[in-house]
């Protein structure tokens, strides 16, 4: 059974200093066993400037187990899987304490990304360009902060929905926004062009 | 953030007042019957043995301090929140209670009445006589104060510390609103029977000044209370109480730490008692591990998610002895070690266990 009334202190503490720092964590639903964690990505790193949402669930043992933790947001790192957002992190398996909260994995989230450990990599062809290309790795990381985890790729449901009602198939809508980096109107030149 | 579920939880409304010390690393509450690791962690009762892993050796939920004991709830702390918090203490109280209640598994019930001379340990008290008296002298303060003054009155500060105590006392009960019964009283050291100074806390619960604990030379440290073995080498201080006790009493605590460091420089040939801390670590790393079954060994036979009610080792491992007539939905177990030394103890979730009932070895 999830300790809800943990979970609510949980929510309030992290409300209360979200100013500081800058971690948010809500409820996807009345359900608190299902939330959505934001933070965002560290000061001079190729994440910087990006907002990451990372999904939450809690089994039943919480806070006696650790929290389910995934990127929503697409990432390229060497520890985040770049297909699932799956998390290679200790404290999320083996190493979680019952002491440790949301906010502080969601803050070791993102100490992870300040500091990748491609030794124990989540994502093979991410740690492989991590270690032999670093300069491809950093261009890309960053691209991909620019094209998912910027407040301008944030609405791009609104985006891809508008463009649909444009007439143009949905599938061809996302491919467009992906590879212009979420443009609206350089995905419908390219749409047009295409 | 405009959830709803925010608002309805005023069940929690009163934490603001209660101190950071008191409030449990783990459901982030008022403690409740607190338990205080080896390390010096504190937590309740529950959120212990939760986090307790039941298959092999348990990591504290703050340091990751390895241990494998279950100890025993501290009484004094206990009493202590019951009487700083009266109001979130009975809340803490029924909502446990409602939950022990569907889960049909209680912790166990503590009465003033027989505070320490009757503690879950020591019902064969009449064996000790010396527990007794003390557990009496406790419950009395005054006896208590007027004591230390008799005994020890080789320490010259020892007049001063009580002339402060009196002092301190007054000025308390105009100045902590929330706190304003607490007295030096409820936070005495069970050897000395002063205020306690960088206290450490027994796997029998039982608290003491660091300085007062006494080690032996060979075998395994025990409570000069109760009489139970204290597993795993010597305690740490517990940092919360001890701040805790720096800020509610701080002449009394300051006399406190002059009295000891006068004694350090009047018995300076002998062992420094304020260090036993150092000289434990000196001596006892080997021992440590003894004490711990070996984890790899294929043949040692863990009894997953089973503790003996007598020493708290969880899980057991080799002998274990299981009540035949308890019948309570945990049971009650004994290591074998327990059950060849003190079989005739109630158990650690309020079984009905005497030492009438019979029990069966399961390998």
């Amino acid at each position: 059974m999830i300790d809800f009334g943990r979970v609510q202190k949980e929510l309030q503490e992290c409300s209360r200093d979200m100013a500081a720092s800058g971690i948010k964590v809500s409820p996807k639903s009345d359900n608190l066993a299902r939330l959505v964690g934001t933070i965002p990505g560290p000061i001079g790193t190729p994440y910087e400037g990006g907002t990451f949402q990372i999904d939450i669930s809690l089994p039943d043992g919480y806070p006696f187990e650790p929290p389910k933790m995934q990127f929503a947001t697409k990432v390229w790192h060497p520890n985040i899987s770049s297909q699932s957002g799956a998390i290679c992190l200790d404290i999320l398996k083996d190493q979680w304490s019952p002491a440790l909260t949301l906010k502080t994995a969601l803050l070791s989230v993102q100490a992870l990304l300040s500091a990748p450990e491609p030794d124990d990599p989540q994502d093979a062809v991410v740690a492989q360009q991590y270690i032999r290309e670093n300069q491809t790795f950093l261009a890309t990381a960053r691209y991909w902060t620019e094209s998912f985890a910027k407040a301008s790729s944030l609405g791009v449901e609104e985006k891809v929905q508008r463009l649909v009602e444009m007439g143009f198939a949905e599938a061809h809508v996302r491919s467009a926004l992906e590879a212009v980096g979420g443009d609206e109107n350089l995905a419908l030149e390219k749409l047009c062009s295409g | 953030m405009d959830n709803p579920t925010f608002n309805e939880d005023d069940c929690g409304s009163d934490l603001d007042e209660i101190s950071h010390s008191f409030i449990c690393c783990v459901c982030r509450d008022l403690l409740y019957k607190p338990i205080v690791l080896s390390c010096g962690h504190i937590s309740c009762f529950w959120c212990v043995h939760r986090s307790m892993s039941g298959l092999c050796k348990s990591r504290c939920p703050t340091c990751r301090h390895l241990y494998i004991h279950f100890p025993t709830i501290c009484q004094m702390l206990h009493f202590l929140l019951l009487k700083m918090y009266p109001v979130a203490y009975k809340r803490r109280e029924n909502q446990i209670l409602e939950e022990e209640m569907e889960q049909g598994i209680f912790s166990p019930q503590l009465n003033a009445q027989d505070t320490f001379s009757t503690m879950v340990f020591e019902s064969n008290s009449s064996s000790d006589p010396s527990s007794t008296r003390k557990g009496e002298a406790y419950a009395n303060t005054d006896v208590l104060m007027s004591d230390s003054q008799v005994q020890d009155d080789g320490i010259g500060t020892l007049v001063e510390i009580s002339d402060g105590n009196s002092e301190v006392n007054r000025n308390i009960s105009v100045e902590e609103k929330y706190c304003k019964q607490v007295s030096v009283a409820d936070v005495l050291c069970l050897e000395c029977k002063q205020l306690l100074f960088r206290p450490v806390v027994l796997n029998c619960g039982h608290v003491y000044c660091e300085s007062c604990v006494i080690i032996p030379a060979v075998e395994m440290l025990k409570c000069q209370v109760c009489q139970t073995s204290h597993p795993r080498g010597f305690p740490k201080v517990c940092l919360e109480l001890d701040h805790f006790l720096e800020e509610q009493f701080p002449k009394e605590y300051m006399l406190r730490r002059d009295g000891i460091l006068l004694k350090l420089v009047d018995v300076e040939n002998k062992l420094p008692t304020i260090c036993s801390t150092g000289t434990a670590k000196q001596g006892k790393p080997a021992k440590q591990g003894e004490n711990l079954p070996h984890w790899s060994d294929p043949h040692s036979r863990v009894h997953r998610g089973c503790g003996c009610d007598s020493c708290g080792i969880y899980p057991i491992i080799g002998d274990r002895y299981r009540c035949k007539d308890c019948k309570e939905i945990i049971g009650f177990d004994l290591c074998g070690d327990c059950y060849n030394t003190q079989s005739k103890l109630p158990g650690r979730f309020n079984q009905q266990h005497t030492p009438e009932h019979k029990f069966e070895l399961i390998r």
